[in-house]
């Protein structure tokens, strides 16, 4: 190991007073070597990115940093100039976030952008800095002569990712500091913009703090690991040793949260189905009074079944027609073409007023804990809301949504707060509770537990799971993330680009899959090998 | 409501709104009781300057009472301001709101009808159909609503397009909520803030256009307002500045009264404010 790039001791960034806490980062150290990839991990809130921004000099207003040195060459950067820490950041400190299209400028091809990067600290000319951009997006996989005039909205995401890494590694700098760089991209994506980042590092020996959530994503990456809880952390050491033998019981309890291939729902016998969705199809075509853009087929006939008590994964990266899918059977869109049989009648075409009646037998429960829930109602109005538009005793239905809120796990005090006095785990559990207030006979879940830190995720699936065991539901469970398919699912469906790739009882597609892209998928999965999955 | 009360309270400005608000609806309201005589009788020699006996105000260039003419100015200058904004809200909202839950064809035809009305010059087409409906309080009003509606239009429109792809609309509509539930009672209390900023404003823009217009002599020749006030006075400005200072110093306190009350209303619908 070579000497320290970066080293953070005694690290204590104060919060606003008024905050929940009196530090957002208390006493940290850490060091990262030339060469080394630090992997800093925690959930929301344990202070893992506002310890990365102090490192960059980029503390949101009204939080600064109290106590402790950031050594990083010879100069602390805490006491550095603002105008100096502007020099070097950039220069000899690069950095990539999460969001490449919000941290792209939308209206200006990538070239310029990357050039401009390059000349805002070095004097070279416009065409000389244009041949060293296509020179590093080449070294990034990306196609340079396309890339360089495109617009940030023409590129993947994985591509403005790679466009992105490119423009932080303009200037060679010695340290990069990513702060969820792949949390964003689609599996397949998140594993080759992983493998590009350790070969870079490798090939330029630079030091490498990487902020994540994701234990699988630290298995494939780190060389060092530091868990965060709290602002503090709570353990550290080489990878090898935090991952295989954690010393610390919240590490464990991290570790162990991360969804396993453990397969504890073998298929049912089959039965009749609940819901038979026949060769169903959508095509979106946008486009103004004079010209249309191509059309776009969402879903292309795309059948299955699901049974009472039965939860069926479809699994998919974005953009694979998943969601269009749930939208249709639950009739927020109007599929074109096929059929959605419920308990046998054919609902794809029903009219509004014919489809009410059927609405409280099919539910759902959305991805978004802060978007599903009306800011300006209170939970009692969100839960009852439901049986009141039914016309439904108000007495009775608070009665009800309280003993609902109880088997969700939440006290029935609940009732007059508003949404955002709760955890996104907790505003899940509401979002639940409103679905279950109509005693479906299906549950459509949207990635129900992708916005959740993965202790909380464990949580909610498991409550999910109970749940429809005892309502015996139907489930449609939506999600990208295989790890959580292979938990709850007895059967699970792949899409790809509105079709359906595979299809077969859980364990089975997993353990044997039959088509590559499933194959590409199961590959893809961070963490794989060293934590042990695929048993 | 008492907590609602409460929390619009907590604001000084609001309070300070509230107050001298409902200090000016007072003096408009009360007017006839708190002076003997109207706001057209001639009460002494022309000109008199704001302190002379009898005349806290002074008089204006035909020797009437200032203070008098203020009290009744705001009686009708209050009325159009805030009339005039209700049916504009109201029509805004409305045709705003359908626009942007239903989009679509519905969307493209209400926005034609709106771009209609913004592409006419406002001021042109108020004076049009004032002169076109002689001139009155009535026709005063129903023409600041028809030039003020496209905006409020325009603004609810752009809300309920960003609002009606949020997730607690579409779960609203799987509880098989009605449309009309789903606008008024799901989306249209998170679309507040604009609309209520939007319409203080409004009042003072349409208290402000009256004063145009009756400085064009179209106002209702019937009725003093702060307006036609400061029109009958601009002969008078350089030799006596209250007689037009003071109208227009009214207008200034009202409109600013109006926009802290809107400030503190906003505040006090937010359940996020509501536990400090």
């Amino acid at each position: 190991m070579s000497a320290s790039a970066i080293a953070i001791s005694g690290l204590t960034i104060a919060l606003p007073p008024g905050a929940d806490r009196a530090h957002a980062v208390d006493g940290v150290d850490l060091e990262s070597g030339a060469g080394e990839i630090t992997c800093i991990v925690g959930e929301s809130g344990s202070g893992k990115s506002l310890t990365a921004h102090a490192v960059m000099g980029l503390l949101p207003s009204g939080v600064r940093a109290t106590g402790g040195s950031i050594r990083f060459g010879d100069a602390d950067l805490l006491k550095l100039a603002p105008d100096v820490m502007r020099r070097l950041r950039g220069r000899d400190i690069g950095m990539i976030f999460q969001d490449p299209m919000a941290a792209l400028n939308p209206v200006m091809p990538v070239g310029r952008q990357v050039t401009e990067q390059i000349r805002a600290h070095r004097a070279i000319g416009e065409a000389e800095a244009l041949a060293e951009a296509a020179k590093l997006l080449g070294q990034m996989g990306l196609e340079a002569g396309r890339v360089l005039r495109a617009y940030p909205f023409q590129l993947s995401g994985g591509q403005r990712q790679r466009v992105m890494i490119a423009m932080a590694l303009a200037l060679g700098p010695r340290l990069l500091i990513a702060d969820e760089p792949t949390t964003a991209l689609d599996v397949t994506t998140q594993a080759q913009i992983i493998r590009l980042l350790k070969d870079i590092q490798a090939q330029r020996g630079m030091s490498v703090l990487f902020i994540t959530h994701d234990f699988g994503v630290v298995a494939d990456i780190a060389d060092k690991v530091a868990v965060m809880r709290h602002g503090r952390i709570v353990e550290s050491g080489p990878a090898a040793q935090v991952l295989g033998h954690p010393s610390d019981p919240y590490t464990k309890s991290l570790i162990d949260a991360v969804p396993r291939f453990r397969n504890e729902t073998p298929p049912l016998a089959s039965g009749t189905p609940l819901v038979t969705v026949n060769n169903l199809g959508k095509t979106f075509q946008r486009g103004g009074l004079f010209s249309r853009d191509k059309p776009v087929a969402a879903l292309d006939s795309v059948s299955l079944t699901v049974g009472r008590g039965e939860t069926l994964g479809i699994v998919g990266e974005s953009g694979s027609g998943k969601s269009t899918l749930a939208r249709c059977i639950i009739r927020l869109l109007d599929p074109d073409a096929g059929e959605v049989l419920f308990d046998g009648a054919d609902i794809a075409r029903l009219k509004p007023r014919a489809l009410k009646p059927l609405r409280r037998r099919i539910q759902m429960v959305f991805q978004d804990p802060f978007s599903s829930l009306n800011p300006r109602h209170t939970v009692g109005e969100i839960v009852t809301a439901g049986p009141r538009a039914l016309g439904e005793d108000a007495a009775q239905t608070t009665a009800r949504a309280a003993e609902m809120l109880r088997l969700v796990g939440l006290d029935p005090a609940a009732m007059r707060r508003y949404p955002h006095e709760f955890s996104g785990g907790q505003r899940q559990r509401i979002g639940l509770a409103r679905a279950l207030m109509l005693k479906p006979d299906i549950l459509i879940a949207d990635e129900p537990v992708s916005a959740l830190d993965v202790t909380v995720q464990a949580q909610v699936l498991k409550l999910l799971d109970d749940v429809r065991r005892q309502m015996n539901l139907a489930m449609l469970f939506i999600t990208h993330d295989m790890r959580v398919a292979a938990q709850v699912c007895h059967r699970v469906m792949v899409m790809r680009r509105g079709r359906v790739v595979e299809s077969g009882a859980t364990a089975q597609v997993f353990a044997s899959p039959s088509s590559d892209y499933t194959k590409e998928l199961l590959a893809a999965i961070p963490g794989r090998a060293r934590l042990g999955f695929g048993n | 409501m008492r907590n609602f009360a409460r929390r619009f309270f907590s604001r000084p400005a609001a309070a300070a709104g509230f107050a001298v608000f409902a200090l000016i609806l007072f003096i408009a309201l009360a007017a006839p009781l708190l002076f003997g005589h109207g706001p057209f009788s001639i009460v002494g020699v022309p000109l008199l300057p704001p302190g002379s006996p009898g005349l806290l105000a002074g008089s204006d260039v035909l020797g009437r009472d200032m203070m008098v003419g203020l009290a009744y100015g705001a009686r009708v200058s209050l009325l159009v301001g805030i009339v005039s904004t209700l049916c504009a809200t109201i029509i805004g909202v409305l045709l705003g709101a359908v626009a942007g839950y239903y989009g679509g064809v519905v969307d493209d035809l209400l926005m034609r009808v709106t771009e209609f009305f913004q592409i006419i010059p406002s001021f042109v087409l108020l004076m049009v159909l004032v002169s076109f409906l002689q001139p009155s309080l009535g026709s005063t009003i129903l023409g600041i609503a028809m030039i003020g509606w496209p905006q409020m239009a325009r603004v609810v429109r752009g809300e309920f397009l960003a609002l009606r792809g949020r997730e607690f609309v579409q779960a609203a509509r799987i509880l098989g909520e009605s449309d009309l539930h789903i606008i008024f009672r799901q989306v249209l209390p998170n679309a507040l803030p604009p609309i209520v900023a939007i319409g203080s404003m409004m009042v003072g823009s349409a208290i402000l256009t009256e004063s145009a217009l009756s400085f064009l002599d179209l106002g209702d020749p019937n009725s003093l307002s702060w307006g036609s006030m400061i029109s009958g006075s601009r002969s008078a400005m350089w030799v006596a500045w209250w007689t037009t200072v003071l109208p227009g110093l009214s207008i200034l306190i009202t409109v600013l009264s109006i926009n802290f009350m809107g400030d503190g209303l906003n505040h006090a619908l937010n359940p996020r404010r509501r536990e400090r």
